[in-house]
Protein backbone atom coordinates (compact mmCIF):
# COMPACT_ATOMS: atom_id res chain seq x y z
CA UNK A 1 0.00 0.00 0.00
CA UNK A 2 1.32 3.26 -0.74
CA UNK A 3 1.42 6.32 2.02
CA UNK A 4 -1.50 8.30 0.80
CA UNK A 5 -3.56 4.99 0.62
CA UNK A 6 -2.70 3.83 4.29
CA UNK A 7 -3.58 7.09 5.51
CA UNK A 8 -6.75 7.12 3.79
CA UNK A 9 -7.14 3.39 5.24
CA UNK A 10 -6.40 4.96 8.63
CA UNK A 11 -8.60 7.38 8.79
CA UNK A 12 -11.48 5.61 7.19
CA UNK A 13 -10.91 3.07 10.26
CA UNK A 14 -10.59 6.12 12.58
CA UNK A 15 -14.52 7.45 11.45
CA UNK A 16 -15.80 3.97 12.13
CA UNK A 17 -14.76 4.29 16.14
CA UNK A 18 -15.29 7.88 16.75
CA UNK A 19 -17.57 8.25 19.50
CA UNK A 20 -21.65 8.71 19.20
CA UNK A 21 -21.99 11.77 20.84
CA UNK A 22 -19.79 13.67 18.90
CA UNK A 23 -21.80 12.48 15.62
CA UNK A 24 -24.90 13.39 17.07
CA UNK A 25 -23.64 16.65 17.80
CA UNK A 26 -22.97 17.42 14.58
CA UNK A 27 -26.54 16.16 13.24
CA UNK A 28 -28.35 18.51 15.79
CA UNK A 29 -26.05 21.74 14.39
CA UNK A 30 -26.96 21.31 10.81
CA UNK A 31 -29.46 18.85 9.79
CA UNK A 32 -32.84 20.56 9.04
CA UNK A 33 -36.37 18.35 8.88
CA UNK A 34 -39.56 19.00 7.27
CA UNK A 35 -42.66 16.46 7.28
CA UNK A 36 -45.66 16.69 5.40
CA UNK A 37 -49.17 15.52 5.29
CA UNK A 38 -50.33 12.38 3.69
CA UNK A 39 -51.75 13.01 -0.07
CA UNK A 40 -53.63 11.04 -1.84
CA UNK A 41 -54.85 10.89 -5.52
CA UNK A 42 -58.41 11.78 -5.41
CA UNK A 43 -57.75 15.36 -3.11
CA UNK A 44 -60.91 17.23 -3.43
CA UNK A 45 -61.35 20.81 -1.83
CA UNK A 46 -64.94 22.22 -0.94
CA UNK A 47 -64.39 24.70 -2.94
CA UNK A 48 -63.82 22.40 -6.06
CA UNK A 49 -67.25 23.70 -7.69
CA UNK A 50 -66.25 27.30 -7.25
CA UNK A 51 -65.80 27.34 -11.16
CA UNK A 52 -70.24 26.97 -11.86
CA UNK A 53 -70.18 30.57 -9.93
CA UNK A 54 -67.25 32.15 -10.88
CA UNK A 55 -64.88 32.20 -14.55
CA UNK A 56 -62.46 30.29 -15.02
CA UNK A 57 -59.04 32.15 -14.44
CA UNK A 58 -57.36 29.58 -17.17
CA UNK A 59 -57.26 33.36 -19.57
CA UNK A 60 -56.12 35.56 -16.96
CA UNK A 61 -52.98 37.82 -17.71
CA UNK A 62 -50.22 37.28 -15.00
CA UNK A 63 -50.86 40.56 -13.09
CA UNK A 64 -49.57 39.14 -9.63
CA UNK A 65 -45.72 39.74 -8.79
CA UNK A 66 -44.55 37.77 -5.94
CA UNK A 67 -45.49 38.91 -2.60
CA UNK A 68 -44.40 35.90 -0.29
CA UNK A 69 -41.19 35.44 1.65
CA UNK A 70 -38.73 36.20 -1.28
CA UNK A 71 -38.90 39.77 0.69
CA UNK A 72 -36.44 38.76 2.77
CA UNK A 73 -33.49 37.65 0.34
CA UNK A 74 -31.66 40.57 -0.83
CA UNK A 75 -28.21 41.30 -2.88
CA UNK A 76 -29.89 40.15 -6.42
CA UNK A 77 -31.80 41.57 -8.58
CA UNK A 78 -35.66 41.56 -7.07
CA UNK A 79 -37.68 44.37 -7.98
CA UNK A 80 -40.06 42.34 -10.15
CA UNK A 81 -42.91 45.09 -9.75
CA UNK B 1 -75.73 14.23 -33.47
CA UNK B 2 -74.18 13.36 -30.48
CA UNK B 3 -70.13 12.81 -30.10
CA UNK B 4 -68.91 9.14 -30.36
CA UNK B 5 -67.47 8.09 -26.85
CA UNK B 6 -63.85 8.42 -27.92
CA UNK B 7 -64.43 12.07 -29.49
CA UNK B 8 -66.38 13.16 -26.69
CA UNK B 9 -63.43 12.15 -24.16
CA UNK B 10 -61.04 13.78 -26.19
CA UNK B 11 -63.33 16.97 -26.66
CA UNK B 12 -63.39 17.32 -23.43
CA UNK B 13 -59.82 16.43 -22.36
CA UNK B 14 -59.46 19.74 -24.74
CA UNK B 15 -61.73 21.78 -23.33
CA UNK B 16 -60.59 20.99 -19.45
CA UNK B 17 -56.94 21.98 -20.59
CA UNK B 18 -56.89 24.86 -23.25
CA UNK B 19 -60.28 26.84 -24.80
CA UNK B 20 -63.61 26.14 -24.89
CA UNK B 21 -65.38 23.52 -27.42
CA UNK B 22 -68.06 24.59 -28.53
CA UNK B 23 -69.04 21.10 -29.99
CA UNK B 24 -68.57 19.74 -26.87
CA UNK B 25 -70.64 22.44 -25.47
CA UNK B 26 -73.03 21.57 -27.64
CA UNK B 27 -73.98 17.93 -26.23
CA UNK B 28 -73.95 18.54 -22.56
CA UNK B 29 -77.52 18.60 -21.31
CA UNK B 30 -78.00 22.45 -19.14
CA UNK B 31 -80.92 23.58 -17.27
CA UNK B 32 -80.72 25.96 -14.81
CA UNK B 33 -76.94 25.58 -15.07
CA UNK B 34 -75.45 26.15 -18.84
CA UNK B 35 -73.91 23.40 -20.33
CA UNK B 36 -70.41 25.74 -20.18
CA UNK B 37 -70.74 26.26 -16.65
CA UNK B 38 -70.97 22.70 -15.55
CA UNK B 39 -68.00 21.90 -18.00
CA UNK B 40 -66.38 24.72 -15.71
CA UNK B 41 -66.91 22.39 -12.39
CA UNK B 42 -64.56 19.77 -13.79
CA UNK B 43 -62.37 22.54 -15.40
CA UNK B 44 -61.78 23.97 -11.94
CA UNK B 45 -61.60 21.04 -10.27
CA UNK B 46 -58.70 19.53 -12.58
CA UNK B 47 -56.56 22.66 -12.19
CA UNK B 48 -57.61 22.98 -8.49
CA UNK B 49 -56.64 19.77 -7.58
CA UNK B 50 -53.15 19.58 -9.43
CA UNK B 51 -52.39 23.13 -8.08
CA UNK B 52 -53.16 21.59 -4.25
CA UNK B 53 -50.85 18.54 -4.91
CA UNK B 54 -47.93 21.25 -6.50
CA UNK B 55 -48.47 23.30 -3.03
CA UNK B 56 -47.87 20.13 -1.38
CA UNK B 57 -44.52 19.53 -2.74
CA UNK B 58 -43.22 22.74 -3.47
CA UNK B 59 -44.61 24.74 -0.28
CA UNK B 60 -40.89 26.33 0.03
CA UNK B 61 -41.21 28.13 -3.35
CA UNK B 62 -44.98 29.03 -2.95
CA UNK B 63 -43.91 30.00 0.29
CA UNK B 64 -41.13 32.83 -1.31
CA UNK B 65 -43.57 34.04 -4.27
CA UNK B 66 -46.97 34.42 -2.36
CA UNK B 67 -50.11 32.43 -2.92
CA UNK B 68 -51.59 34.15 -6.01
CA UNK B 69 -48.42 34.04 -7.89
CA UNK B 70 -48.05 30.25 -7.11
CA UNK B 71 -51.33 29.81 -8.52
CA UNK B 72 -50.61 31.84 -11.88
CA UNK B 73 -47.71 29.50 -12.25
CA UNK B 74 -49.15 26.24 -11.36
CA UNK B 75 -51.36 27.15 -13.85
CA UNK B 76 -49.34 27.79 -16.36
CA UNK B 77 -47.59 24.16 -15.66
CA UNK B 78 -50.36 22.23 -15.58
CA UNK B 79 -51.86 23.24 -18.30
CA UNK B 80 -49.09 21.75 -20.66
CA UNK B 81 -48.02 19.32 -18.54
CA UNK B 82 -50.77 16.93 -17.20
CA UNK B 83 -49.78 13.68 -14.73
CA UNK B 84 -48.46 10.90 -16.65
CA UNK B 85 -49.68 8.49 -13.06
CA UNK B 86 -52.22 8.46 -11.02
CA UNK B 87 -49.55 9.16 -7.65
CA UNK B 88 -50.19 12.75 -6.88
CA UNK B 89 -46.78 12.88 -4.69
CA UNK B 90 -44.75 11.98 -8.07
CA UNK B 91 -46.72 14.59 -9.64
CA UNK B 92 -44.20 17.52 -10.13
CA UNK B 93 -40.70 16.17 -11.08
CA UNK B 94 -40.89 19.06 -14.40
CA UNK B 95 -41.88 22.15 -12.23
CA UNK B 96 -38.14 22.79 -10.87
CA UNK B 97 -36.77 23.10 -14.57
CA UNK B 98 -40.73 25.02 -15.32
CA UNK B 99 -39.64 27.34 -13.09
CA UNK B 100 -36.14 27.75 -14.46
CA UNK B 101 -37.36 28.56 -18.06
CA UNK B 102 -40.21 31.02 -16.72
CA UNK B 103 -39.59 34.55 -16.59
CA UNK B 104 -39.73 34.46 -12.71
CA UNK B 105 -36.27 32.98 -12.27
CA UNK B 106 -35.03 36.37 -14.13
CA UNK B 107 -35.95 38.56 -11.07
CA UNK B 108 -35.75 35.14 -8.41
CA UNK B 109 -32.68 33.23 -9.62
CA UNK B 110 -32.65 30.42 -6.71
CA UNK B 111 -35.89 29.91 -7.23
CA UNK B 112 -35.42 27.10 -9.88
CA UNK B 113 -33.00 25.12 -7.00
CA UNK B 114 -35.32 26.00 -4.03
CA UNK B 115 -37.77 23.87 -6.30
CA UNK B 116 -35.17 21.39 -7.20
CA UNK B 117 -34.44 21.30 -3.20
CA UNK B 118 -38.63 20.56 -1.99
CA UNK B 119 -38.64 18.10 -4.88
CA UNK B 120 -35.68 15.85 -3.86
CA UNK B 121 -36.93 16.11 -0.60
CA UNK B 122 -40.48 14.98 -1.47
CA UNK B 123 -38.67 12.67 -2.99
CA UNK B 124 -36.96 11.33 0.06
CA UNK B 125 -40.03 11.33 1.97
CA UNK B 126 -41.45 8.95 0.15
CA UNK B 127 -38.72 6.95 -1.03
CA UNK B 128 -38.98 3.29 0.98
CA UNK B 129 -37.18 2.93 4.60
CA UNK B 130 -34.36 0.06 4.03
CA UNK B 131 -31.44 -0.99 5.55
CA UNK B 132 -28.80 1.32 6.00
CA UNK B 133 -24.99 1.14 6.58
CA UNK B 134 -23.61 1.79 10.44
CA UNK B 135 -20.51 1.89 11.87
CA UNK B 136 -20.00 -2.04 12.81
CA UNK B 137 -20.94 -2.92 9.20
CA UNK B 138 -17.65 -1.32 7.86
CA UNK B 139 -16.21 -2.39 11.20
CA UNK B 140 -15.80 -5.93 9.85
CA UNK B 141 -13.77 -5.51 7.19
CA UNK B 142 -10.02 -5.36 7.90
CA UNK B 143 -8.80 -1.70 7.44
CA UNK B 144 -6.66 -2.23 4.87
CA UNK B 145 -9.60 -2.91 2.41
CA UNK B 146 -11.61 -0.47 3.29
CA UNK B 147 -10.34 1.84 0.43
CA UNK B 148 -11.25 -0.19 -2.00
CA UNK B 149 -15.20 -0.30 -0.75
CA UNK B 150 -17.60 1.43 -2.56
CA UNK B 151 -20.82 2.33 -1.03
CA UNK B 152 -24.02 3.85 -2.30
CA UNK B 153 -26.31 6.10 -0.72
CA UNK B 154 -29.27 5.07 0.38
CA UNK B 155 -32.85 5.46 -1.22
CA UNK B 156 -34.01 9.27 -1.42
CA UNK B 157 -30.73 10.24 -0.86
CA UNK B 158 -29.68 13.24 -3.06
CA UNK B 159 -27.23 15.89 -3.72
CA UNK B 160 -28.19 19.38 -4.31
CA UNK B 161 -25.76 22.39 -5.56
CA UNK B 162 -26.77 25.81 -6.14
CA UNK B 163 -24.78 29.01 -6.91
CA UNK B 164 -27.01 30.74 -3.92
CA UNK B 165 -27.57 30.00 -0.13
CA UNK B 166 -30.15 28.34 -1.01
CA UNK B 167 -30.50 26.17 2.97
CA UNK B 168 -30.40 29.90 4.31
CA UNK B 169 -33.40 30.75 1.60
CA UNK B 170 -35.30 27.47 2.73
CA UNK B 171 -34.81 28.32 6.22
CA UNK B 172 -36.27 31.89 6.61
CA UNK B 173 -39.15 30.94 4.21
CA UNK B 174 -40.80 28.19 6.59
CA UNK B 175 -43.86 28.89 8.56
CA UNK B 176 -42.92 31.00 11.81
CA UNK B 177 -39.48 31.69 10.70
CA UNK B 178 -37.71 34.76 12.29
CA UNK B 179 -37.89 37.92 9.98
CA UNK B 180 -34.21 37.88 9.55
CA UNK B 181 -32.67 38.57 5.85
CA UNK B 182 -30.67 36.42 3.71
CA UNK B 183 -28.23 38.07 1.82
CA UNK B 184 -28.01 36.29 -2.16
CA UNK B 185 -24.57 36.91 -2.34
CA UNK B 186 -23.50 34.75 0.58
CA UNK B 187 -22.12 31.63 -0.47
CA UNK B 188 -22.85 28.91 -2.83
CA UNK B 189 -24.64 25.43 -1.08
CA UNK B 190 -23.92 21.83 -1.36
CA UNK B 191 -26.96 20.19 0.41
CA UNK B 192 -27.33 16.43 0.72
CA UNK B 193 -30.62 15.29 1.14
CA UNK B 194 -31.74 12.49 3.40
CA UNK B 195 -34.76 10.40 4.06
CA UNK B 196 -34.73 9.88 8.39
CA UNK B 197 -37.18 7.57 9.68
CA UNK B 198 -39.96 10.08 9.97
CA UNK B 199 -39.25 12.69 7.88
CA UNK B 200 -37.21 13.95 5.29
CA UNK B 201 -33.72 16.39 6.48
CA UNK B 202 -31.22 17.91 4.28
CA UNK B 203 -27.51 18.82 5.73
CA UNK B 204 -25.09 21.04 4.88
CA UNK B 205 -21.73 20.29 3.18
CA UNK B 206 -18.43 22.01 2.11
CA UNK B 207 -16.98 21.63 -1.11
CA UNK B 208 -14.94 18.49 0.17
CA UNK B 209 -18.15 16.95 1.35
CA UNK B 210 -19.55 17.60 -1.63
CA UNK B 211 -16.68 15.93 -3.75
CA UNK B 212 -16.56 12.65 -1.52
CA UNK B 213 -20.42 12.12 -1.83
CA UNK B 214 -20.88 13.17 -5.44
CA UNK B 215 -17.89 10.42 -6.25
CA UNK B 216 -19.06 7.68 -3.87
CA UNK B 217 -22.74 8.35 -5.81
CA UNK B 218 -20.90 7.95 -8.96
CA UNK B 219 -19.73 4.37 -8.01
CA UNK B 220 -16.35 5.71 -6.84
CA UNK B 221 -14.15 3.90 -4.17
CA UNK B 222 -14.00 5.00 -0.85
CA UNK B 223 -10.34 5.82 -1.28
CA UNK B 224 -10.77 7.62 -4.90
CA UNK B 225 -14.04 9.50 -3.39
CA UNK B 226 -11.52 10.79 -0.41
CA UNK B 227 -9.31 11.74 -3.12
CA UNK B 228 -12.07 13.57 -4.69
CA UNK B 229 -12.70 15.33 -1.20
CA UNK B 230 -9.09 16.22 -0.37
CA UNK B 231 -8.78 17.67 -4.25
CA UNK B 232 -11.70 19.42 -4.11
CA UNK B 233 -10.77 21.31 -0.33
CA UNK B 234 -7.48 20.62 1.68
CA UNK B 235 -9.41 21.05 4.78
CA UNK B 236 -11.67 17.79 3.94
CA UNK B 237 -11.51 16.16 6.88
CA UNK B 238 -12.71 12.21 5.98
CA UNK B 239 -12.80 10.53 9.16
CA UNK B 240 -15.64 13.43 10.21
CA UNK B 241 -17.51 13.43 7.25
CA UNK B 242 -17.61 9.66 7.41
CA UNK B 243 -18.49 9.19 10.75
CA UNK B 244 -21.42 11.92 10.35
CA UNK B 245 -22.77 10.43 7.08
CA UNK B 246 -22.88 7.00 8.95
CA UNK B 247 -25.01 8.39 11.64
CA UNK B 248 -26.93 10.13 9.44
CA UNK B 249 -27.92 6.46 7.53
CA UNK B 250 -26.91 8.16 4.39
CA UNK B 251 -25.70 4.84 2.79
CA UNK B 252 -27.72 1.65 2.06
CA UNK B 253 -26.82 -1.67 3.49
CA UNK B 254 -23.57 -3.61 1.64
CA UNK B 255 -24.98 -5.68 -1.05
Amino acid sequence: MTTARIAIAAALAAALALPIAVQAQGNMEKCFGVSKAGKNDCQTASSSCAGTSKKDAQADAWISVPKGTCEKIIGGKLAAS
Amino acid sequence: MPLALRDLQAAFAAHIMSNDRADLIAAVVGDSIPAASRLNVYRHHVFHSLAGALAATFPTVQALVGEEFFRKLTHAFVADALPSQPVLAEYGANFPAFVEGHTVARDLPYLADIARLDWTLNVAFHSPAEGHLDAADLATIPAEQLPSKTVALAAGAGLIRSLYPIDRIWTVSQPGAPTETVDLAARAARLLVLRRPDDASFIVLSEGEAAFVTALDAGRSLERAAEAGFAADAAFDLSTVLARLLALRAFAALQ
